[in-house]
């Protein structure tokens, strides 16, 4: 494609070439044409930069087309690929859905059927612990289920009052076991102008921050800092939850975003692995982005941007100083 | 049309009869002892065609009746019986919890719904539920297109609610609350039964979404939380709708 690209030293050249082709041609031509061509040498020099330019624009909109075309194939191998993993999850989910119910109501039936006779037998932990296993699977299945659907759902419009939003969040979180002992911040600006609003679904928008926030302590220790910032940054708002825990090993990072990821710190910890995929569904449907910093040891940040609207929607330049030992991930989309 | 009887009269005891509709054996063979159990008379069925014959047959109390079947899947089923005038309250178990398909459930004429994988004790109760609430011969709230409750209306097809002659400015999922609320009166509605309806999933987080839209139509409603009318608050639990709620003919 490259070499079909002309410079701006072609630019100058094609008119001057073409003028130049034009004249020789002139010179073999009949005498009255020499004539017009001698009278007119203004004439002549239009007529170059014109068939010129015309070369040129031809040559342009050829690669246009040719590179607009190779990006409407990545595109469509990009949604062909998210959706192939949609039509999985649905399989999935609705393949696990029956023998889930069959083996509910099996247990339903023994659980009664020993409520009725009286009795209790050395099975009874046995059947606890199977029960609660089935739950398990059960969770299992309806988490993938909300992020097939949130994929597909209709995302609601509603005005979202961010601080207010936020003060909810922290007020969740200040119910999850170990936050008062994390010091937690939350800086929302004022000056010079308050926060834009923005447009999303509140319910969903709370669901991602409140993940974020609730990861950041679940991943910390006691008098670790936990920290919610809002920002403005052009066209976006800019969310971030840091916290200064134990970070993300380099080797896991590029996979924190997939469903049912787990690292090795959480796999003693409970959880299905699905929070972090249902931030990055819940902000991509609102037209944002989703990226994680972290350094094994020293903590994360997730940063989440989402489009303010009415202003023109270009991604900023990534403003964030690369530091060194620094590990990225963004979101595939 | 089909015969007005009361349910449970003119059979052997008092047992509720209901059929039990789904096309896996694995299912029908663990859930059909449970309900039995528990002072159910169960009917097996494992197409929809099936279900018609048995309605015809049975005149039963009930059904639960799983979406996707073979010969005729359950919508389809329900779309005839409501079509021959067959009243009976109809649990639909759905496999998508897409909120788009929940709706279309209660348009259907559904009594409620019920997405697979369920606890047999919570499909339980929802039969129970709806037998309580079915008004034999004549056709269920859920299956009304428009419904009055005191001074306030709703058209169920549009959408659309009036309160006297005010049309009422509701997010689409605070209509979809008001729906559920109006189709099953003076029931105590969990919270996490009332996310279920809104979303289709229980929420990973809490029950505040429910609160603010039940805040958001109590502000619409012009309704006092602390002396309700229309939507009462049962500590610790959810919501009642507290006003009797009758079609419009």
């Amino acid at each position: 494609m490259r070499r079909l690209a002309p410079g701006p030293l072609v630019w100058l050249l094609a008119p001057l070439l073409a003028g130049t082709a034009l004249g020789v041609v002139l010179q073999v031509t009949e005498p009255e044409t020499r004539l017009y061509a001698a009278v007119s040498p203004g004439l002549l020099a239009g007529i170059a930069g014109l068939l010129g330019t015309l070369v040129f624009a031809a040559v342009t909109l050829i690669r246009r087309r040719a590179a607009a075309a190779t990006a409407v194939a990545v595109r469509a191998a990009v949604a062909e690929a998210a959706a192939d993993r949609l039509r999985f999850l649905m399989r999935l989910d609705h393949e696990l859905k029956n023998p889930l119910t069959a083996i509910r109501a099996g247990l339903a039936n023994i659980e009664q059927a020993e409520a009725l006779a009286m009795t209790r037998t050395p099975a009874d932990a046995a059947l606890a612990s199977v029960s609660a296993q089935a739950n398990r699977i059960t969770q299992l299945v309806g988490d993938l289920r909300k992020l097939a659907d949130l994929e597909t759902q209709e995302i609601e419009k509603a005005h979202v009052d961010l601080p207010s939003l936020l003060k909810e969040v922290q007020e969740a979180i200040g119910a999850i076991p170990g936050t008062s002992e994390r010091v937690l911040r939350v800086s929302v600006p004022q000056a010079p102008w308050p926060l834009p609003s923005i447009e999303g679904d509140p319910d969903l928008l709370f669901i991602a921050l409140q993940n974020l926030v609730a990861n950041a302590v679940k991943f910390s220790a006691p008098r670790d800092t936990v920290e919610v910032r809002a920002s403005e940054d052009g066209n976006w708002l800019l969310l971030e939850v840091a916290d200064t825990g134990s970070g993300i090993p380099e080797d896991e990072i590029g996979t924190v975003w997939q469903e049912l990821a787990r690292g090795r710190a959480a796999r003693s910890l409970p959880g299905t692995g699905i929070g972090l995929a249902l931030v990055r569904v819940i902000v991509t449907r609102h037209g944002g982005q989703v990226a994680i910093r972290s350094r094994d040891g020293q903590g994360t940040v997730v940063s989440i941007r989402l489009p303010v609207p009415g202003r023109a929607g270009t991604a900023p330049a990534v403003s964030d100083p690369r530091h060194h030992g620094d590990l990225r991930g963004t979101a595939p989309f | 049309m089909h015969a007005i009887r009361r349910p449970g009269v003119g059979r052997q005891g008092a047992r509720p009869v209901v059929i039990l509709a789904d096309d896996d054996e694995a299912i029908t063979s663990n859930l059909a002892p449970f309900l039995e159990r528990a002072g159910l008379t169960v009917h097996v069925a494992s197409d929809g065609q099936a279900v018609l014959e048995q309605v015809e047959r049975l005149d039963p109390d009930g059904c639960v009746l799983d979406v996707l079947m073979p010969r005729l899947d359950g919508r389809e089923v329900l779309r005839r019986l409501r079509a021959d005038g067959h009243w009976l309250p109809v649990v639909l178990l759905t496999q998508v919890g897409e909120s788009a398909e929940r709706a279309i459930a209660l348009d259907e004429g559904a009594d409620d719904y019920l997405n697979k994988p369920f606890d047999p004790h919570e499909l339980l109760a929802r039969l129970r539920a709806v037998m309580r609430r079915a008004r034999p011969g004549r056709r269920p709230l859920s299956a009304s297109p428009a419904l009055r409750a005191g001074s306030l209306r709703m058209d169920r097809i549009s959408r659309r609610a009036w309160l006297r002659d005010t049309e009422l400015v509701l997010t689409p999922k605070a209509m979809l609350l008001l729906d559920y609320l109006l189709t099953h009166p003076d029931e105590l509605m969990t919270r996490d039964r009332l996310l279920e309806v809104l979303w289709g999933f229980d929420f990973p987080v809490g029950t505040r979404a429910v609160d603010n839209r039940i805040a958001e139509l109590r502000r619409a409603l012009g309704d006092d939380p602390m002396r309700p009318e229309w939507i009462a608050t049962v500590p610790g639990q959810g919501y009642r709708f507290m006003a009797s709620v009758d079609e419009v003919l």
